[in-house]
C-alpha cells in the first residue's frame, strides 16, 4: 500500500504515524525529539569535537556525537564522518575514528555470519551455561519499575527518545544478563525495538561482548564506576543506595557473587 | 560524497549487463541507505524511487513508532521518494508495473534479509537487481581485503589504523 508523503508540519505526521502503524503505536506510542533526514544529520556532523570526545566520551554528559542514528541508516556514510572527524581533530581525532571503526567491524563480521549474530560466537565465560539463562526479558526490567534508579532512569530514556549514552548501554545490558541472569538476545531484541541507530550487527555483537560470547571476558561495573561517570545523579535519590545497591562492592566481590568458578 | 563506479572490480555486488541499461530503473531504497546524495539516486537522478516499510521486519522486532518516525522524517528529504508499506518484494514488484521499469538498481547491505529479497525479486518476480557499492569506510587493496582478520577488533583494526587515521589515504590504488 503506497502512504503519504505531504505533511503540512511534524505533528500532523505523527499523527498519520501512529494510524497507519497502530500495532506499533500500541506497542510503543513514544516520538524521540531526534529529528531523521541528512539536514539533521549534517547539522550534528558540523558540531562534532573529536578532541573533546576523547578526553569525556565515557561520562553520560561527555561530548559524544549523536551521530549513531544517521550513520546506522546510511543517511550519512562512515567515511564522510570519517573525515569530518580528521579534518576537525587531526591526530586528536583517533579515539573517534576508533569508534567509527567498530561499526564497520561489526559490519563486517554481519557480511560473514549472517544471521549467526543472533547464536553466542563463543563459550561464555562467565562460568553458567546457557540453559542457565532466562529466555525472557523481566517486566520490571523494560517498564523501569526494578527501584534501581539508574537501571529504571534509562529504560525509560531508551522508552522515551530511542537513543542511550554507550556507557549506559554497557551498564544495562551487564545488569540484565550478568545481574538478572537474562539470555543476552532477550536484552538486544529489547534494544532493537527501540534504538533509533538499532543495527541488528552492531546491537547483537555488543551484547554479545558484554554476556563474554564475542570476548575473553564478562563485562561488568561496580558503583563507583557508574557514579563517577554519572556524576552520581541515579544514586542520589536511590532508595537502595544504603540498602542492599546490587552494584555497592569490590570488582573481586562482584565477580565471585556474579559467576561461576 | 564520493560515489563509487559502477565496476568497481573488488565488489563482487557489482554487475553491469549492457542491456539493463536500455530498460528502465526503478531505485529501491531501503534502511541501510536513506542518504539523498546515495550512488542510486546520483546515478539515476530521474528514476522513480521506492521505500517500503516491511511488514514482517516491524513484526518480528516489534519496531517502535519512534524508530518508523525517525525513518520517515529522513525518507522525506529524498526528492519524489513514494513510501509504501508490506510485503516488500510484491510492493516493488508492484511500483516497477506502475512506473513501467523492468529492473531494479539498490547499493549494498550486508543484511542476510536485503540477500533474500534480491534474490526473490529475480526469482519470483522476473526483476534483475543491479546493486551498487557505497563508499568503504577505508579504501583496501583487494590483498589487504582478504587478510582482515576478524577474531577481534584489534586484530581488523591494528593493521587498518594508520591508513584510517590519514586523511591523503590514496584512492587510486
Amino acid at each position: 500500500m503506497k502512504l503519504k508523503t505531504d505533511f503540512t508540519d511534524r505533528a500532523e505526521l505523527i499523527a498519520y504515524l501512529r494510524e497507519t502503524f497502530s500495532d506499533a503505536a500500541a506497542r510503543s506510542p513514544e516520538v524521540s525529539d531526534t529529528r531523521g533526514g541528512r539536514r539533521a544529520a549534517e547539522t550534528a556532523l558540523q558540531q562534532i569535537k573529536p578532541e573533546r570526545y576523547a578526553a569525556t566520551r565515557n561520562h553520560l554528559k561527555g561530548s559524544v556525537t549523536r551521530l549513531s542514528a544517521y550513520l546506522r541508516h546510511g543517511v550519512l556514510s562512515l567515511a564522510e564522518a570519517r573525515r569530518a572527524a580528521l579534518q576537525r581533530g587531526g591526530a586528536k581525532a583517533e579515539k573517534l575514528v576508533t569508534e567509527f571503526a567498530w561499526r564497520d567491524y561489526w559490519q563486517r563480521v554481519y557480511a560473514q555470519i549472517g544471521d549467526g549474530i543472533w547464536k553466542d560466537r563463543e563459550s561464555l565465560k562467565t562460568g553458567w551455561r546457557p540453559a542457565d539463562y532466562a529466555d525472557k526479558l523481566p517486566d520490571d526490567i523494560a517498564g523501569g519499575v526494578t527501584g534501581l534508579r539508574c537501571m529504571d532512569s534509562f529504560a525509560d530514556e531508551l522508552r522515551a527518545t530511542g537513543y542511550l549514552h554507550n556507557h549506559a548501554r554497557m551498564w544495562l545490558a551487564a545488569y540484565v544478563v550478568h545481574w538478572r541472569r537474562v539470555r543476552w538476545q532477550a536484552g538486544a531484541a529489547w534494544f532493537l525495538a527501540h534504538l533509533l541507530d538499532g543495527d541488528p550487527a552492531s546491537n547483537n555483537l555488543s551484547w554479545q561482548w558484554v554476556a563474554s560470547a564475542f570476548a575473553v571476558k564478562p563485562y561488568y561495573f561496580n558503583r563507583d564506576n557508574l557514579e563517577q561517570f554519572t556524576d552520581g545523579v541515579y544514586c542520589r535519590d536511590c532508595q537502595h543506595y544504603r540498602n542492599g545497591c546490587p552494584f555497592e562492592a569490590t570488582y573481586g566481590e562482584l565477580s565471585a557473587r556474579l559467576f561461576k568458578p | 560524497m564520493r560515489v563509487m563506479g559502477k565496476c568497481n572490480s573488488h565488489n563482487p555486488h557489482n554487475s553491469y549487463n549492457s542491456y539493463q541499461t536500455m530498460e528502465n530503473p526503478l531505485l529501491w531504497l531501503h534502511g541501510d541507505c536513506l542518504n539523498p546524495h546515495s550512488p542510486a539516486l546520483q546515478a539515476h537522478p530521474d528514476a522513480p524511487r521506492v521505500f517500503v516499510f516491511d511488514d514482517a521486519v516491524l513484526e518480528r522486532y516489534q519496531v517502535s513508532l519512534k524508530r518508523i518516525a525517525f525513518l520517515y522524517e529522513c525518507l522525506l528529504e529524498i526528492p519524489r521518494i513514494e513510501i509504501r508499506k508490506g510485503n516488500v518484494t510484491a510492493e516493488l514488484a508492484a511500483a516497477a508495473r506502475e512506473h513501467i521499469c523492468q529492473r531494479i538498481v539498490t547499493v549494498e547491505s550486508v543484511a542476510p534479509r536485503f540477500a533474500r529479497l534480491r534474490a526473490s525479486l529475480q526469482r519470483e518476480h522476473n526483476l534483475p537487481v543491479e546493486v551498487l557499492s557505497l563508499e568503504p569506510f577505508v579504501e583496501l587493496s583487494p590483498s589487504e581485503q582478504t587478510q582482515l582478520d576478524l577474531k577481534r577488533f584489534s586484530r581488523y583494526w591494528n593493521p587498518l589504523k594508520a591508513k584510517a587515521l590519514s586523511l591523503n589515504q590514496s584512492f587510486d590504488w
